[in-house]
């Protein structure tokens, strides 16, 4: 018997994350006693949930269980509550969730905010909770009334009862005291006044006036500022340096030596960085010393090229069918590291004190963030308390816990409340990167444009090992010993390699056309360099390879780009939905004004799928995006003005990408910086966006991450309209 | 000592040798409504307006501004009592993540003091030091023109009035 399986594989893989989509647990919509509800439970309050409290003063609380980052989550979930409530959205009042069993991600298994699952997962259960309140209050009035209960209808955050209008704090006490609904009818979509309505967020007010609380504005009674000088090189350890000379400077208050860097802890921010400046540190020579991103592109190239990897998806008779298609087209696309390089540098505050640990951070799982806090403070995880805030923005970097861990080591070891500040330096440089990868893709096609063939191959490092490693020491801590744990969470990168296909490393290269034969082969290519879910993971590369395949194909065989995916997406009618919308709403029957040229892209992220025309100039081989047509079916929308925002956030983010994002490596050590050679779009370069949505009734599906991995094809397209020149490599340089 | 006005009130810092400007009203004067992003004054979350203009307080030593008029997001308005600049970021929907929008919205303020009425190509220029990661660019020109629309309305129909279009 392997320890493997005494600790039960399955489950710390779903604890993990490892077992995404499909796994659906239930959410707990009934009030649990044995638990502690959200801490700011007031006396008489009517708990229905977890998720809701009405107090005695009419005010409805609604905490929300996934975290806020910029995507709309805050507006999105409460207006489900607001509609199931019959209140306007703005009267519903909204907190973080704190940690608890309840506000468990039931696409995911634990609480994180990731995937662009939060409206997926949460669409009914936070619809049920606030329809099992209305009836309850319902309910309540009618005995208090004593009418019939048909008599008595929410409106407009009231109840209205005999041409009375009552406020809700009038009934909870009622309410507390009779049997909580737990199946009550949830509202038909003819009925919705506010899902499908509602846009104005409901955090921008904070967010124009500089009081919405980040973590870096966490400010607690004597909390001293710590910085870190970490190693350039991802492994290495700190051996020897001038820490003593550096402990005299002024405000300095500690100098601690960790497994990754030596922090400087001291009075104020400035007198620490000064001090962490003057540092001087010799490094133990780690093993990815040897990293350079030249090398490691001909490693993955050539591991394409001669290693067998492993078989993923398949159907039909997948490669082999290739052989019997009347013509067949293939290329090799190269896409680089990159980092997330959010507006707010990672950060965390944590206090150690009479056996109790407290945090503060703006974090994509609280859930995980205690349990690495527990673990680092050697204390049991009911003593330890996560303050969550807003994040400056995540894009999958805040679904790590390296800051959360070292700022609790520094703290326990000091003994001082402290606070952990990044640079952008350190934002840039010690990141867990968007892979690099080499991808190819492979068509057998028909004359008439019909794909009947598609082989996808990828080689590159693999992004699960390296959460399941961070996650796997955080949540087993107590449970098994550090020892057994580091050994499960090792083992996770064979389980990688040799065993099954890392779902996010070869995520949309195959689904989204009728493709009768289609295979995936996948071969690990992992330099060791940490590796993480960065925005549309696994898409933000795939979709290029697919795309711009496609559209390769299409012109050589003299179709209309657009002609040729409907062609092959007749088994997919949203695919094919947005298709026709954004070539519709872009005018691509027509000729783009003079100086211009259009590229299309298609892709499905999610369940979201999200069309788009990029108009295009090229002057001096330099590309300038001058206008963007996106058209997206997401389901239900909830709020469409946060649609709208969200494809333009990912096209942004994407454009980026595509004419800026590259992380190189020069002996292990990151050779970018800072915004000046890690340039992100500025105003002067972003394009006009035009979002169209498609109405709908299927489920919802989310928004986050989805507006981004057409872009980058679809300018690589235009490009190609405008120079002929084929761009495989991102990101996209015009050669001439 | 350095002496300063910020938001108005006349405040005084000992000691702070070249710490910047943004240490010192984040760390000293706790207002933490402006952000630091990259520390070389490469995206503007720190913006914060000296004597009217926006500037990158991350790599501004408080020494610069001795006798200086400082004003941050915190002293721009209120949620209670909102600049009219803040007021159409509101409106426009413009935040996501929030967290460069402080910025943001204090370069958009300096812009709109300057020039009532900024083409596309003024407003690229004037806020091509503000980076937004989460890509609300066409928002905030858009809340930028709507922000010039009320004050030029406002200004016409109240010229007396000391507040709300105040810039």
């Amino acid at each position: 018997m392997t320890i493997a399986d005494h600790i039960s594989r399955r489950k710390l893989l779903i604890a993990a994350g490892v077992v995404g989509g499909g796994l659906v647990v239930g959410v707990n919509l009934s009030r649990d006693r044995e638990t502690n509800l959200p801490d700011a439970v007031v006396d008489g309050a009517l708990v229905p949930s977890a998720f809701l409290q009405v107090r005695p003063d009419s005010t409805i609380h609604f905490y929300v269980p996934s975290r806020e980052m910029g995507q709309g989550v805050w507006t999105g979930l409460t207006t489900l509550i607001a509609e199931e409530l019959s209140t306007p959205p703005e009267r519903i009042s909204i907190d973080h969730s704190p940690v608890h069993k309840d506000f468990v991600n039931p696409e995911m298994g634990i609480e994180v905010t990731a995937g662009s699952t939060a409206m997926k997962a949460f669409y009914r259960p936070i619809r049920q909770t606030a329809a099992n309140l209305r009836e309850l209050l319902r309910k309540a009035a009618s005995i208090d009334l004593d009418i019939d209960l048909s008599a008595v209808q929410l409106t407009d955050g009231k109840i209205r009862a005999l041409d009375r209008d009552h406020e809700f704090g009038a009934f909870v006490k009622r309410a507390s005291s009779i049997e909580l609904i737990q199946d009550a009818p949830l509202k038909a979509q003819s009925e919705f006044v506010y899902i499908g309505k509602h846009n104005a967020r409901l955090d921008a007010l904070a967010k124009a006036t500089g009081t919405a609380e980040f973590g870096i504005d966490v400010d607690i009674p004597g909390m001293r500022k710590a910085v870190i000088k970490r190693c350039p090189v991802f492994g290495g350890a700190p051996t020897y340096g001038n820490e003593a000379t550096v402990r005299s400077m002024k405000g300095v208050e500690a100098i601690e030596k960790l497994d990754h860097g030596v922090a400087v802890v001291a009075d104020t921010y400035w007198n620490a960085r000064r001090a962490a400046d003057a540092l001087k540190i010799n490094w133990e020579k780690p093993f990815l010393s040897h990293l350079d991103t030249a090398d490691l592109t001909h490693e993955m190239a050539m591991a394409l090229k001669k290693k067998k990897g492993k078989k993923g998806e398949k159907r039909g008779k997948g490669a082999r069918a290739l052989k019997r298609a009347e013509k067949t087209y293939a290329a090799t696309y190269h896409f680089p590291y990159l980092a997330h390089a959010m507006m707010e540098p990672l950060n965390c505050a944590a206090r150690i004190e009479n056996g109790k640990c407290d945090i503060w951070v703006g974090i994509q799982s609280n859930q995980i963030a205690r349990d690495c806090a527990a673990r680092y403070s050697g204390l049991p995880k009911e003593n330890v308390r996560v303050h969550p805030t807003f994040l400056g923005g995540g894009f999958g970097r805040r679904a790590y816990i390296d800051n959360v861990a070292e700022t609790v080591q520094l703290a326990a070891a000091t003994g001082l409340p402290v606070q952990v500040m990044w640079s952008r330096e350190d934002d840039i440089q010690h990141d867990y990167y968007r892979p690099a990868s080499v991808v190819k893709t492979t068509a057998g096609v028909n004359e008439s444009g019909e794909i009947s063939a598609w082989l996808a191959e990828r080689a590159g490092a693999n992004i699960r090992p390296y959460l399941t490693d961070l996650v796997i020491d955080a949540v087993t801590a107590g449970a098994v010993p550090l020892s057994v744990a580091d050994w499960a969470s090792k083992r996770l990168y064979g389980v990688f390699e040799n065993i099954v296909v890392d779902p996010t490393s070869t995520e949309g290269l195959v689904e989204d056309y009728d493709f009768p034969n289609m295979e995936v082969r996948h071969v690990s290519v992992d330099a060791g360099q940490a590796v993480g879910f960065w925005r549309s993971v696994g898409h933000s590369s795939n979709a290029f390879a697919k795309e711009t395949l496609v559209d390769e194909i299409a012109i050589d065989l003299g179709i209309d780009p657009v002609d040729m995916r409907l062609r092959n997406a007749q088994k997919n009618p949203r695919l094919k939905a947005v298709v026709e919308l954004a070539a519709a709403k872009s005018g691509w029957r027509r000729p783009p004004p003079a100086g211009r040229y259009r590229g299309f892209a298609v892709h499905n992220t999610y369940g979201t799928r999200v069309a788009q025309v990029a108009e295009i100039s090229v002057e001096d081989g330099l590309i300038s995006v001058r206008r963007v047509i996106c058209a997206v079916d997401c389901g239900v929308v909830v709020n469409p003005d946060i649609v709208r925002a969200q494809m333009e956030s990912g096209i942004i983010f994407g454009i980026t990408a595509a004419l800026y994002g590259k992380i190189d490596f020069d002996n292990g050590a990151v050779v970018q910086s800072n915004f000046h050679d890690y340039p992100v779009l500025r105003i002067n370069e972003s394009p006009e966006i035009e979002v169209h949505l498609i109405e709908s009734d299927d489920e919802p599906s989310g928004v986050g991450e989805p507006g981004l991995p057409p872009i980058a094809p679809a300018i690589a397209n235009a490009v190609f309209a405008a120079t002929g020149e084929r761009l495989r490599t991102l990101p996209l340089e015009i050669r001439g | 000592m350095i002496n300063f006005i910020l938001n108005g009130d006349p405040v005084s810092v000992e000691d702070a040798d070249d710490t910047p400007l943004l240490w010192i009203v984040r760390d000293h004067f706790k207002l933490k409504g402006s952000k630091f992003g990259c520390g070389a004054g490469l995206c503007g979350a720190c913006s914060m307006l000296v004597n009217g203009a926006s500037a990158r307080t991350c790599i501004l030593p408080v020494s610069a501004v001795e006798g200086a008029a400082v004003t941050t997001i915190e002293g721009l308005g209120t949620p209670d009592n909102l600049h009219p600049v803040q007021k159409a970021w509101v409106e426009a929907n413009v935040p996501q993540c929030g967290y460069c929008q402080p910025g943001q919205i204090i370069s958009a303020s300096a812009l709109l003091k300057e020039n009532p009425d900024p083409t596309d190509d003024e407003i690229d220029v004037a806020m091509s030091g503000n980076i937004c990661r989460c890509g609300t660019y066409k928002r905030i020109k858009q809340a930028i023109k709507d922000a010039a629309a009320s004050i030029t309305v406002h200004a016409r129909s109240e010229p007396e009035s000391s507040n709300d279009g105040r810039l």
